[in-house]
């Protein structure tokens, strides 16, 4: 029994990981009041830059830096489209995401071999903490880049915290843009930045799933993982600690379609398959939380031009 | 790197008349909206250390002018100088960087930030680590000379909208404006918090920072302003210094009835008492000062030469049309907004219903409505029981509404107005299934020829037509169902100009006096007092009163219960 919860965990937090950073990003992008549904896109861009750019310098390092650089790409798209051009933020994001998709699978026929594995990062394993049993090999046994991605997230959850005048400042163009504008505050330019960050978490997340996980590209490979970081959003109520929650329970029940038939549970593999997706459903009906969206989610701003 | 807040001002150099600079501008600033000209070659001048007052009547071109110093709007042409300086700011932000605050009429604070949030908002965008100990120390200045408190710790929608102003307003003076802008900054206070606000712009004023009080509301004027402009139709009608009991030495000044004149265009004496009421030619509310005096006896003229239909219906012995009793309402968050209000309206009444917005109109309005379901108590129309029922049987039992937001409640924007005015009984123009558009039009028509609803065509949208003019819709619609026996007008000369004003009245009192009862909720105490029977006030949740009014101190009566004392 052991041994299986701790293959279930340590896959719990693999699925996890790439879930919470690109949901720590969506949650700056939602809170400044900018829907991004293009996390998915993002993500899958950024797995695939990843494993091209390491390809092809043979550094993980330089494929990281690809990745990211990625992501940010199809932020600074999705930033032009909804904060600049005010574009409908969810048809845009879906756009992108479809995007995404076509031009990645295309992308990968062109410039990567099928099955080739790429250089990606080792797993290091913290000394003692590592030997922990059942929890040590989850948390502690993970990529040089894993780490510094939590450490990211944190980081920015800190100062996006409403003790810094910047997320004071996100807080407010998220919730009511109008007043934060009169107060002289840089509306556009904070939602931009905003969605520049999701887009490079998302990127980021690709990464981690590309080169610290799988070590290579497949078509579709985030496979939903992007919708998935949007719902845990939702269902972490717009706070960060929850958002990390969300995110781990939807890790662990992408898991459980690949331990529960190890252990020989005579469950339907489809339905397994099924079980994030009915979970991020419940979720978004408002099953897990009841606490209001940012005021000025999914609204455009333009400052007042005519008379009231 | 903490921010540095500038310490607490020197008191600016009084400007001493002609040899300086005017501390704000305006040359020939013309401001057009589409084929509308909202300003049109404004001139302006306002000097440090006065309490200027920009007056006019909705859509003057108040706000615009406001908007346009604020960096909200460029002008389309002409100049503004600040100080003497070209000064074109492209954002609220280039405006406040250059000393131009503004205390806006619907706020700029983000509700769901506390007090101290919303203060850092605007300084600490850029910084890590706002600087809290510099907004302490510049807000216990400001405690100090103008005796303004806040409590840092609440959370800006909790707050009641007097102690919201008031955050509003130290958050405009935090930098110590050149320029402070306030837009219609009274709408929404009762008349205590009117004294305290009005003293807050002199002491302001005394510092040096010109003041720019823009109102509709004459009393106030002439309480504090030393200058005044008319705008009209967005042009200058008229400007100069006011008129004070307390300044002798400036004979020949602007007097309440000049600017009354200047502001509709025509002598004041010629005015409906309605129409003076509505431009505030009377006070608000108990006035602490001498210098109130004219104008508090103008008000009393107007209560008492009032003229009000008497129809016969009226008396006492009549049952009501109808019963609210033991109402109660809770918002989604389970908070009651209306608790426990008993209400009676008899044929041919007018029952007013005054008070600070937000002490539960809103949602008393929408329960008689329909549109929200009351926790307690009953509703009943003519004897029949409508707590439960649709907006739909109510309409067929007579029940008319004018609700508050015309916008998103009183009309379909986007549709004609013949649909409009005819939307809640389409099946009585079927022919063969399909609707007879020839009748339609007629019967439209004919409702818009009797309410003066002045539209290019009939089949133009609604929302192609002026304010006034589409709440004369609504009226049309809701004031000719058949049966009707009691109509709800919320805020019903909301944002409407004189005219209008005087047209809906009117559509009122015909309405009262062919029998039906009449239910008005409106902040405008002085309308309700001349056109109302009984004046109930609202007050957090509960309906104080009701004051008879004819009874010579109605006002002052009505006024204590705003302020929450028992009658």
């Amino acid at each position: 029994m052991i041994p299986t919860l701790t293959d279930l965990l340590v896959a719990s937090v693999a699925l996890a990981v790439p879930v919470l950073v690109a949901a720590s990003g969506e949650l700056v992008g939602e809170r400044a009041g900018v829907l991004t549904m293009s996390v998915e896109g993002m993500m899958l861009t950024g797995a695939f830059a990843s494993v091209v750019g390491a390809t092809a310098s043979g550094s993980a390092f330089y494929g990281v830096l690809c990745g990211a650089v990625a992501g940010l790409l199809v932020g600074v798209l999705q930033a032009v489209l909804s904060v600049l051009l005010r574009a409908d933020q969810i048809v845009t994001g879906l756009a992108a995401n479809a995007l995404a998709l076509a031009g990645t699978t295309f992308g990968a026929r062109l410039l990567l071999d099928r099955g080739t594995t790429v250089p990606g990062f080792a797993r290091i394993e913290i000394p003692l903490l590592a030997d922990i049993p059942v929890l040590g090999p989850a948390l502690f046994r993970q990529t040089g880049l894993a780490y510094a991605l939590v450490a990211a997230v944190v980081l920015l959850a800190i100062v996006t915290s409403r003790r810094t005048g910047w997320g004071i400042a996100v807080d407010a163009v998220g919730q009511d843009a109008a007043s934060a504008d009169r107060s002289g505050v840089p509306v556009l330019r904070v939602r931009f930045t905003a969605v520049l960050v999701v887009g490079l978490l998302s990127g980021l997340a690709g990464t981690q799933l590309a080169l610290s996980e799988v070590h290579t590209f497949t078509d579709n490979m985030t496979a939903g993982t992007g919708y998935l970081a949007v719902v845990a959003v939702i269902a972490g109520s717009w706070r960060p600690v929850g958002v990390a929650v969300a995110a781990v329970v939807f890790g662990l029940a992408q898991a459980l379609q690949f331990t529960l038939p190890a252990l020989g549970v005579d469950v339907p593999f489809a339905l397994l398959v099924m079980l994030p997706y009915v979970l991020a459903l419940l979720a978004v009906a408002g099953f897990v939380s009841h606490s209001r969206p940012p005021a000025g989610l999914n609204t455009a701003f333009v400052r007042q031009g005519r008379l009231a | 790197m903490p921010t540095t807040l500038p310490p607490a001002p020197a008191a600016h150099d009084v400007q001493d008349g002609a040899t300086a600079a005017p501390a704000l501008a305006l040359r020939n600033v013309t401001r057009v909206f589409g084929a509308h000209t909202a300003l049109d070659g404004v001139d302006l001048e306002i000097a440090g250390g006065e309490v200027h007052c920009v007056l006019g009547e909705n859509g003057a071109g108040k706000s615009t002018l406001c908007n346009i110093v604020f960096g909200s709007m460029p002008p389309t042409s002409g100049q503004v100088l600040l100080g003497g300086e070209r000064f074109a700011p492209a954002s609220p932000a280039d405006a406040l960087a250059r000393g131009v605050a503004m205390v806006h009429q619907h706020f700029s604070l983000v509700p769901t930030l506390t007090v101290e949030e919303n203060m850092l908002l605007g300084r600490g965008v850029r910084r890590l680590r706002p600087d809290r100990a510099g907004l302490a120390a510049r807000l216990a200045a400001i405690a100090e000379t103008l005796g303004l408190r806040v409590d840092l710790d609440a959370r800006a929608e909790d707050l009641s909208v007097g102690a919201r102003q008031r955050v509003e307003i130290v958050k405009a003076l935090l930098d110590d404006p050149r320029i402070l802008l306030l837009d219609e900054p009274t709408a929404v206070l009762g008349p205590e918090e009117v004294d305290s606000l009005l003293a807050t712009c002199r002491r302001v004023a005394a510092a040096g920072t010109a003041v720019v009080l823009v109102t509709h509301k004459l009393g106030e004027v002439m309480r504090v302003g030393d200058r005044a402009t008319v705008l009209r139709g967005g042009r200058v009608a008229g400007s100069g210094p006011l008129a004070r009991d307390d300044a002798p030495d400036r004979p020949g000044g602007l007097g309440a009835a000049d600017l009354v004149g200047l502001m509709v265009g025509r002598d004041a004496s010629s005015l409906d008492p309605v129409l003076a009421a509505s431009v505030g030619v009377v006070g608000q509310g108990p006035a602490p000062q001498g210098r109130q005096e004219a104008a508090r006896t103008a008000d009393r003229t107007v209560a008492q030469t009032s003229v009000r239909d008497t129809t016969d219906g009226r008396d006492a012995g009549t049952p009501p049309v109808l019963v609210v009793s033991g109402l109660c309402v809770d918002d989604a968050d389970g908070a009651r907004r209306v608790d426990d209000v008993d209400l009676a309206v008899r044929p041919g009444e007018i029952v007013g219903i005054a008070g600070v917005e937000g002490n539960g109109q809103s949602e008393l309005v929408a329960a008689l409505s329909g549109a929200l379901r009351p926790s307690r108590g009953t509703v009943r129309l003519g004897g029949t029981d409508i707590t439960g029922a649709g907006p739909r049987r109510r309409t067929a039992l007579g029940l008319g509404v004018v609700p508050e937001d015309r916008h998103h409640e009183g009309v379909v924007t986007g549709l004609s107005v013949t649909t409009n005015l005819l939307l809640g009984r389409l099946r009585r123009f079927r022919r063969f299934g399909l609707l007879d558009r020839r009748a339609m039009q007629a019967s439209a028509a004919d409702l818009a020829r009797r309410f003066d609803v002045r539209t290019a065509s009939l089949d133009a949208p609604v929302s192609s037509l002026s304010g006034g003019n589409q709440q004369k819709a609504v009226l049309a619609r809701e004031l000719s169902l058949d049966p009707l026996r009691c109509v709800v007008a919320a805020q019903p000369t909301r944002g409407l100009d004189l005219g209008a004003v005087d047209d809906v009245v009117g559509h009122l009192r015909a309405a009262a006096s062919a029998g039906v009862g009449v239910l008005v909720v409106s902040s405008e105490l002085s309308e309700l007092l001349v056109l109302c029977d009984r004046v109930h006030v609202a007050y957090r949740g509960g309906l104080r009163g009701p004051v008879p009014t004819d009874a010579p101190d109605a006002r002052d009566r009505v006024a204590h219960l705003m302020t929450g004392a028992a009658a």
